[in-house]
């Protein structure tokens, strides 16, 4: 079995990091070391007053890694790093990757920098200048990177205001890093707001650009979720254990388990309760059914494409960026 | 089904909540778990880092946080390992007082092999919890039994006494279960291959009873939180009786015990004099394979509800 470590936060109630994350890859196949990062109550989104618990310090997560690098010096198939709550703790995870790649070049690293989403920040400033360290420099040992569009523009220090700028941008951190996948890019550099964007892009190749349906509801934990899934097909790829044959076909895999997924929360949600940020019923019911949906993560081969009823499965329209 | 579990993390391995979770999840339970400790490994690897969550964040994150800010309805709330007996009474005293409806399993984790883990005021602790508090199931192991009741189980008999000796102290526990108990069951035959499941509850007219399995010659780490959570499946969520339930939880744990030491390389011999039997000494365990056997472990999901045709405008997704 492969071991993967996943240093992200954890909350008692609900799914979003390493709770969206774990299930999934263990139902996969994954022997799935958590090392949390927060131990929270609940997420943000249901309101910073109704958070209770506490973060992992610098010196708990320093020892905490050493001890595991120590003992396990040698055991991790993959890594995966994903919301860390300061600048000190991305600091701390990123020299022990670091030191654990150079000592396992094979091994694969997902970095998913958290930092906010549609031009908000939801960490400290200071955070920024370590995340770039870690994506822009070649010897981090970084492979997979998953920002949205916008970490992507704090990696890059550049805005995105159409598909040249986006293709430099993923030029620019294709010179450290070899994957990276934008989770979601705003419609309005595609010209077609009926869909939302993922681009996927292979160092030395064109960049894949997936076009999702729209789901009218909010959810929370979905980019943890793909995060995970997306190490579990690139792994899968790269060991030839997988059925499907290019990068693509993985990554349109992925969207397509995030979208039964997402069909099979919003159809299990009590009534018509939209979510919410700040409301504890709508947060609720954004929860993703990640217990429910244990029998879909993994790969659908091709040929039995259209074998779940909830919602045919597809190839996302996609095209090559030119 | 809901469950809240309350009892330790390890970040590599299966012991505590990650023995507990995973198996829950994969018979469609819905998991809370609040860590009471996050450790790198279990102590049986000799080494281990880490730290404890301390008694407020514990308090908050449970009082404030899942039950008064959020208002989740728990079926079940296990506790087990907790760092300290003033965690363990706080996190009682919010059982009692706020979730006096839920199914309350405890598992009294003190020690295991004739050796404690805990502190002895913790001891106490659970005798006055165990006394004072309904509680739906308790699991204690052959070790615990035995400080619990003052009472040595060597063979049916005492086993026996033992258990009308645990329900006379502890009446309001519903059901008790003693995991693994290494007794006389061939009359003496050292040669015994036997290990034995005592129970009682929650009718106590009748005879306590017990369940007779074949041993696997290995220590595990993490298999009495195995036991408890499967328990707790089959009892809560498949509506078996106890007897029935023991069985079917015995039969599932050796499976799952065997496949693991049949995957475990390098099995270490155990060199601990206390547990070594007759016969050729059993190999210690780090891990439970729990991810290898999920094929034994999982029921399917009910089919999901057909997805209804939608015409969708707007949306907001998250990453």
């Amino acid at each position: 079995m492969p071991r993967l470590l996943a240093t992200q936060s954890h909350v008692v109630h609900g799914y979003v990091g390493n709770k969206a994350a774990t299930f999934p890859l263990q139902c996969l196949g994954w022997d799935v070391d958590c090392c949390n990062t927060v131990q929270f109550s609940n997420h943000t989104g249901y309101g910073m007053d109704k958070v209770f618990g506490t973060i992992t310090t610098q010196d708990q997560l320093n020892q905490l890694l050493s001890g595991l690098f120590q003992e396990f010096s040698k055991d991790y198939d993959a890594l995966l790093s994903g919301y860390l709550p300061n600048a000190e703790s991305v600091e701390c995870m990123g020299r022990h990757y670091s030191k654990f790649k150079r000592d396992n070049p094979n091994t694969l690293w997902l970095m998913d920098p958290v930092m906010g989403d549609e031009g908000e920040l939801y960490v400290n400033e200071d955070v920024i200048p370590k995340y770039r360290e870690l994506a822009l420099s070649s010897d981090s040992g970084v492979d997979i990177i998953t920002p949205n569009q916008f970490e992507l523009e704090i990696l890059c220090g550049k805005k995105i205001n159409s598909l040249s700028d986006l293709q430099s941008a993923l030029s620019f951190l294709h010179e450290s890093i070899p994957i990276i996948i934008v989770t979601s890019c705003t419609p309005k550099i595609f010209n077609d707001d009926g869909y939302i964007y993922c681009v996927a892009s292979m160092r030395n190749e064109q960049a894949r650009i997936f076009h999702i349906p729209l789901i009218d509801s909010y959810f929370t934990g979905v980019g943890d979720l793909f995060s995970a899934l997306i190490v579990d097909r690139v792994f899968k790829m790269l060991q030839n254990e997988s059925s499907l044959p290019s990068f693509e076909d993985q990554i349109n895999d992925v969207i397509n388990v995030i979208q039964r997924v997402l069909h099979v929360t919003k159809a299990l949600s009590s009534g018509d309760v939209k979510g919410k940020m700040g409301s504890v019923k709508g947060m609720k019911s954004a929860e993703l059914k990640i217990i429910e949906c244990r029998d879909l993560y993994d790969t659908t081969p091709l040929e039995k494409a259209n074998f779940y009823s909830i919602i045919n499965d597809q190839t996302f329209f996609h095209h090559k960026l030119e | 089904m809901k469950a809240l579990l309350i009892q330790s993390h390890v970040v590599h391995g299966y012991v505590g909540n990650k023995a507990s979770s995973f198996p829950l999840q994969l018979r469609g339970w819905d998991v809370d778990a609040l860590n009471t400790v996050q450790y790198s490994n279990h102590p049986g690897y000799g080494f281990f880092s880490g730290f404890q969550y301390s008694e407020k964040v514990l308090r908050d994150t449970l009082l404030k946080g899942l039950i008064e800010s959020m208002d989740i309805h728990y079926d079940v709330v296990l506790t087990g390992y907790c760092p300290s007996g003033e965690i363990l009474e706080e996190m009682a005293r919010i059982i009692n007082s706020k979730m006096a409806h839920v199914k309350w399993v405890l598992d009294p984790v003190l020690g295991d092999n004739n050796r404690l883990y805990v502190s002895e005021t913790v001891v106490d602790v659970y005798r006055t919890l165990l006394r004072d508090n309904l509680v739906y199931l308790t699991t204690p192991n052959q070790f615990e039994m035995e400080l619990l009741t003052g009472t040595k189980i060597r063979d049916a008999p005492s086993l026996h006494e033992s258990l009308r000796r645990f329900h006379k102290l502890y009446p309001r526990v519903q059901r008790i279960v003693v995991t693994s108990i290494d007794m006389d069951t061939c009359g003496g035959d050292p040669r015994d291959t036997n290990y034995v499941v005592g129970y009682w509850g929650p009718d106590f007219t009748v005879d306590p009873s017990s369940h007779t399995i074949k041993k696997i010659n290995a220590l595990f780490n993490g298999s009495g939180d195995l036991f408890t959570a499967l328990l707790m499946d089959y009892s809560v969520a498949r509506e078996m009786h106890l007897g029935d339930a023991v069985t079917a939880t015995a039969t599932l744990t050796s499976q799952i015990l065997s496949r693991t030491c049949d995957l475990t390389p390098n099995r270490a011999q155990a060199t601990d004099p206390d547990v070594l039997v007759a016969g050729p000494a059993p190999v210690k365990v780090q891990d439970l394979k729990l991810i290898q056997c999920r094929d034994l472990i999982v029921l399917p999901a009910a089919d999901p509800p057909a997805d209804p045709v939608t015409t969708t405008t707007t949306t907001t997704i998250t990453t």
